[in-house]
């Protein structure tokens, strides 16, 4: 009698039925834990009684040999101030970036651009032609850009620097590449307020060596990082934090080293605040005051 | 040679491998996600706050001013118009400064009774909206200031969401 040979069983495929049951549960628990935009907070000094005129005390007379150390900004420029002097102003061009709903681009325009518009009935415009809400554009701003400005004098409106930028996503830039000698791949550039990139700044190949602001990033760029990266206008919150960081490493023996007075006027958008108070912190500056400008 | 016709009736079975994959995914996404810390700090409505590099987190839970286009908040009671903050030429926002007093009275006497020192300056944190001006905020943290919150901290957005 032939003997009957056995097929080889079929493997048992594991029940899934209750890993299935236990996600069900464990993701709708790690949703309700989950956080998708993080919160933090940003300490300051309390403004002295003195600065706020609620009395009639006389200040103190400034100490000579401290920094005091103030960053004032106005409408058109920031300024930095120590010891009774003050550097050279960096003027700006405020600019307003959107993400449209309709297509999910970036799209920047200037505030007068915005406000003309909205006073016209219409909201700002898209890249695919549609119109933002006229009524809610100011919740859609995602960011307000200060681009530097080079002036030749107080009169002259002014061209936009731009400036090399290193870039995760979408055009958007992230840090400013300088030289060896410190000073950003920048140049002004051309056509009415120098809106058009200036042709003479080129993007740094892979294997060129640069650095950012920060203190030893200095690095050899790769290929896929040298894609990336973009001119853009050069941003006035750069500027001021490369000095920052100067002014902070060459007076660190200092006692107040770790002091600045952010100094504004009163229209002044509390995002440009908390900008400057991030510069101001990275430059190793711990302690922050506000101030009013022109009392 | 006849042809074969498809037995619609054959029961096929309900395969889980790729709902479990999805599944998997999810799971793994979430757990990145995961703030196992919870939130000390949850964010108010009708308001955006600024975007900063400032990764520092609230050590304990405080009291919460808001300032948003329409009003001044404290701890979810509206208190005063930001338009009256801004006409005003004062720099004490007079009814925040007595709602602000008076919690912080109570937390005083609380200390107090819980042993603890009760001259310790209060801990607030601010929501400020970021088209808000100036001359709102520093209104309102003045008077935070005289009304005895002098640890003033704002609330702002982590870049990227907190990613690296």
């Amino acid at each position: 009698m032939a003997r009957e040979l056995k097929k080889p069983a079929k493997p048992e495929e594991p029940d899934l039925l209750p890993a299935m049951g236990l996600f069900t549960i464990l993701i709708p628990m790690l949703l309700s834990m989950t956080a998708f935009s993080k919160l933090a907070i940003v300490e300051i000094n309390m403004p002295e009684r003195s600065m706020m005129n609620m009395d009639n005390d006389t200040p103190p007379e400034p100490d000579q040999q401290a920094l005091n150390l103030s960053l004032a900004i106005t409408g058109d420029y920031l300024v930095i101030g120590a010891r009774g002097g003050f550097q050279p102003n960096v003027y700006f061009k405020e600019m307003w970036t959107f993400r449209c709903k309709s297509d999910a681009q970036l799209i920047t325009h200037a505030p007068e651009d915005v406000k003309s518009a909205v006073e016209s009935g219409h909201g700002p415009k898209c890249k695919d032609g549609s119109e933002m809400d006229k009524e809610k554009y100011l919740y859609e701003i995602e960011t307000i850009e200060l681009w530097a400005i080079n002036k030749e004098s107080e009169e002259d409106p002014g061209r936009v620097i731009w400036a090399v930028y290193s870039s995760q996503s979408e055009n958007v830039p992230d840090s400013a590449y300088v030289d060896g000698n410190n000073a950003f791949l920048a140049a002004p550039g051309e056509g009415p307020m120098g809106l058009t990139p200036p042709p003479m700044l080129k993007k740094p190949s892979a294997g060129a060596v640069l650095a950012t602001i920060d203190p030893n990033s200095a690095r050899t760029l790769k290929p896929d990082v040298a894609a990336k990266n973009i001119i853009y206008p050069l941003s006035a919150y750069d500027l001021i934090a490369k000095d920052l960081i100067q002014i902070h490493t060459q007076f660190i023996d200092l006692e107040d080293v770790d002091n600045i007075i952010i100094v504004a006027n009163d229209d002044t958008q509390f995002d440009k605040i908390i900008q400057l108070m991030d510069r101001a912190k990275e430059a190793g500056f711990s302690k922050i005051n506000l101030a009013k400008l022109g009392g | 040679m006849a042809r074969k016709t498809r037995k619609f009736s054959e029961d096929v079975p309900f395969s889980l491998t790729s709902m479990m994959d999805m599944m998997t995914i999810i799971l793994v996404f979430m757990i990145k996600n995961l703030d196992a810390e919870g939130q000390l700090l949850t964010q108010a409505e009708n308001l955006i706050l600024p975007v900063s590099t400032s990764k520092v987190q609230p050590k304990e839970v405080a009291l919460t001013v808001v300032v948003d286009n329409n009003y001044v908040v404290v701890d979810n009671a509206k208190i005063v118009p930001t338009e009256d903050v801004l006409k005003q030429e004062d720099l004490l926002v007079t009814k925040v400064d007595s709602v602000l007093k008076e919690r912080r009275a109570t937390e005083q006497e609380h200390a107090l009774k819980m042993g603890l020192p009760a001259d310790e300056a209060g801990n607030i944190i601010v929501q400020i909206d970021k088209n808000i001006p100036y001359d709102a905020m520093y209104k309102v943290m003045a008077t935070c200031g005289f009304s005895g919150y002098t640890h003033i901290a704002f609330a702002v957005m982590q870049k990227n969401g907190g990613e690296e």
